[in-house]
């Protein structure tokens, strides 16, 4: 009996001390290569706005129903219950107006707010944890530049346990580790750049990364692709063919840079937002940087591996205005619906009129066979503003049933992308009910 | 300042690069035959053409036209199908609203300058994508008919583009 409590108290002890260990912050403050957006010598609050935009804090810290910037609000639907991002305007009852420096670092950093509850890693402080002190208070003094908006947070939708906060703890424990970002000496400052800039500051990962069984991030699956509430994050790896090793830099930084590259892709939903909020606004030695790093990221194939069909049959078969090559028993519904409604704009070879957007030739969107872009986008339509334009397409979610979307996508995906398309109309439903 | 060839004629027009080409030669330029439907490129009462091919003006911001060469309504009939589509259409008398049919006008013409003698499912294809309220689809049909064979045909209703 006396040697079995011995064991326990043993267990216990180390049990808790690898969770302090492991739960153990850097004491490090952190130092982050120059960035040709936010030099060093330049005003906090400046710096700090660039920052921020680059970190894209507003696409996830607005609401999608008219929300005042930064005031929170927006939910995050996971597949155990539905979070709510927070306000971090310095209002001081609703928002952050009252943290102090290191309350804001911990948060960042460490996801610890300032009531020591844990915060969820829906915020990623995974990534943000190599942030330098410096520049997190730059971002904490262009938030507190901000008018304060006073709109409490919405509680989150959890079940038990997820509703727990406080086995965070042990999550972080097992999948987060507090650390800064150590230059790597041996590549260019350029690289290193853009290593912080994809990396702790815009987090590319949190989407583009294949998740666990825990919900964290493979990191040796980095940047391989994943699907996030219905859109697919592509795999933004250098594999020549299911990654980005193909495109040229000029493609990559006009993607980057305008959310469109010419015969790879256009930007929708969440990737279209980063575009929007953030990467369009970056300095362009900054973009340089990020595609100098992207370039260096180990090439994988990643789950359901995509593969671009740039001159399928049918496509090739058409005009600019006129059809050729469909198999007209199998595709008689969806091609129905794309003359009426998609063609004017997309047309049936793929080149896209009125806005380049429009293209579909050679995306990956229409060569997924699972469609989860080109149902998404059938959906919810695309509105974004790049430079002096906006890029629209109308949402035909409201117009069209499941079954007809599904025809319409698996249509989409046979004559763009010379495969047999998947969806169904369930999916539709359920994509719907995201 | 942007300049913009409209039907033959350079003009010279200051507005902002977002601005919807509808909107520029409607409110700017006073070409007002060219019609505000949807706005959101689902209807076609907006199609002009940009050299020779049909496209919905109201999604296409004037900054993305270059020195493409814009044809309307008012201009169509001095082009040989823009003549035949217009005889056609008086003949059969297509228009009920009308409010419709420059965009369907400019639609037929771009048919038949690249299909000279376009068949049910040709028609389907070029037009479909364009929305009449008054539903004058039989009439259209007999009317693209007509202005390619110079023949009358008769009105049909044909499903699926499997001729009657
Ligand atoms: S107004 Fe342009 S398509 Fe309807
Ligand atoms: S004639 Fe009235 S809308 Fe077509």
């Amino acid at each position: 009996m006396r040697r079995f409590l011995i064991i326990v108290v043993v267990l216990l002890a180390v049990g808790v001390g690898a969770y302090f260990f492991l739960n153990r912050t850097d004491p490090d403050d952190g130092t982050a290569p120059v960035l040709a957006g936010a030099p060093t010598n330049a005003d906090p609050v400046a710096r700090g706005e660039y920052l921020t935009t680059a970190a894209d804090c507003v696409a996830c810290h607005t609401s999608h129903d008219g929300g005042k910037p930064f005031a929170g609000g927006l939910a995050f639907k996971l597949p155990f219950g539905t979070i709510y991002s927070s306000n971090i305007t310095p209002d001081k009852e609703t928002g952050i107006g009252t943290w102090t420096d290191d309350e804001f670092v911990r948060a960042v950093r460490e996801g610890i707010r300032k009531d020591g509850k844990h915060l969820y890693p829906a915020f990623p402080y995974t990534a943000y944890t190599q942030l330098s002190r410096a520049d997190v208070l730059a971002i904490k003094a262009y938030l507190f530049s901000l008018p304060p908006v006073h709109q409490p947070e919405k509680p989150n939708e959890l079940g038990f346990p997820f509703n727990q906060r406080w086995a965070m703890g042990f999550w972080n424990a097992a999948f987060f580790r507090s650390q800064r970002f150590q230059a790597d000496a041996s590549r260019s400052p350029e690289w290193n750049a853009g290593a912080y800039l994809g990396g702790p500051l815009g987090h590319c990962a949190e989407c583009h990364t294949p998740r666990n069984f825990g919900f964290a991030l493979k990191h040796g699956e980095a940047l391989a692709g994943e699907v996030v509430q219905g859109w697919r994050a592509y795999n933004i790896t250098s594999d020549p063919t299911h990654g980005i090793g193909k495109w040229s830099d000029e493609a990559l930084t006009q993607y980057l840079r305008t959310g469109h590259a010419e015969g790879h892709a256009s930007a929708n939903g969440p990737m279209g937002e980063a575009i929007a909020y953030s990467l369009q606004h970056w300095k362009p030695e900054d973009t340089a940087a990020l595609v100098t790093w992207l370039r260096t990221v180990p090439a994988r194939e990643g789950d359901d591996p995509i593969v671009v069909d740039a001159a399928p049959k049918a496509m090739v078969a058409s005009s600019a205005v006129a059809p050729g090559g469909d198999d007209g028993k199998a595709d008689a519904e969806g091609l129905r619906l794309f003359e009426g409604a998609c063609a004017s704009c997309h047309q049936w070879n793929g080149a896209g009129q009125q806005t380049a957007y429009a293209a579909l030739a050679g995306t990956r969107g229409v060569n997924d066979p699972k469609g989860a872009n080109v149902t998404e986008a059938i959906l919810e339509g695309v509105k974004m503003r790049i430079g002096d334009n906006d890029v629209y397409m109308p949402a035909f979610g409201h117009a069209y049933s499941d079954t007809e979307v599904a025809a319409l996508a698996n249509y989409v995906i046979r004559h763009f992308g010379g495969k047999q398309g998947e969806v169904t109309p369930a999916d539709v439903a359920k994509r719907r009910a995201e | 300042m942007v300049t913009l060839r409209v039907n033959g004629e350079d003009r010279q027009v200051d507005v902002p690069p977002d601005m919807p080409l509808l909107w520029v030669l409607r409110d700017v330029i006073g070409l007002t035959g060219t019609k505000f439907g949807c706005g959101i490129a689902q209807c076609g009462a907006c199609t002009v053409h940009l050299d020779n091919q049909p496209v919905r003006s109201c999604q296409l911001p004037v900054s993305a036209i270059g020195d493409r060469a814009i044809t309307t309504i008012e201009a169509i009939g001095q082009t040989p199908e823009g003549a035949k589509v217009q005889q056609a259409w008086l003949a059969v008398d297509v228009v009920q609203c009308g409010y419709c049919q420059s965009g369907q006008i400019m639609a037929a013409a771009a048919l038949l300058a690249r299909v000279p003698n376009p068949t049910d499912r040709d028609i389907d294809t070029a037009m479909s994508g364009n929305i009449c309220r008054c539903a004058t689809y039989v009439r259209i049909r007999e009317a693209i008919k007509q202005a390619a064979t110079g023949q009358q045909h008769g009105l049909q209703v044909v499903v699926d583009g499997s001729a009657a």
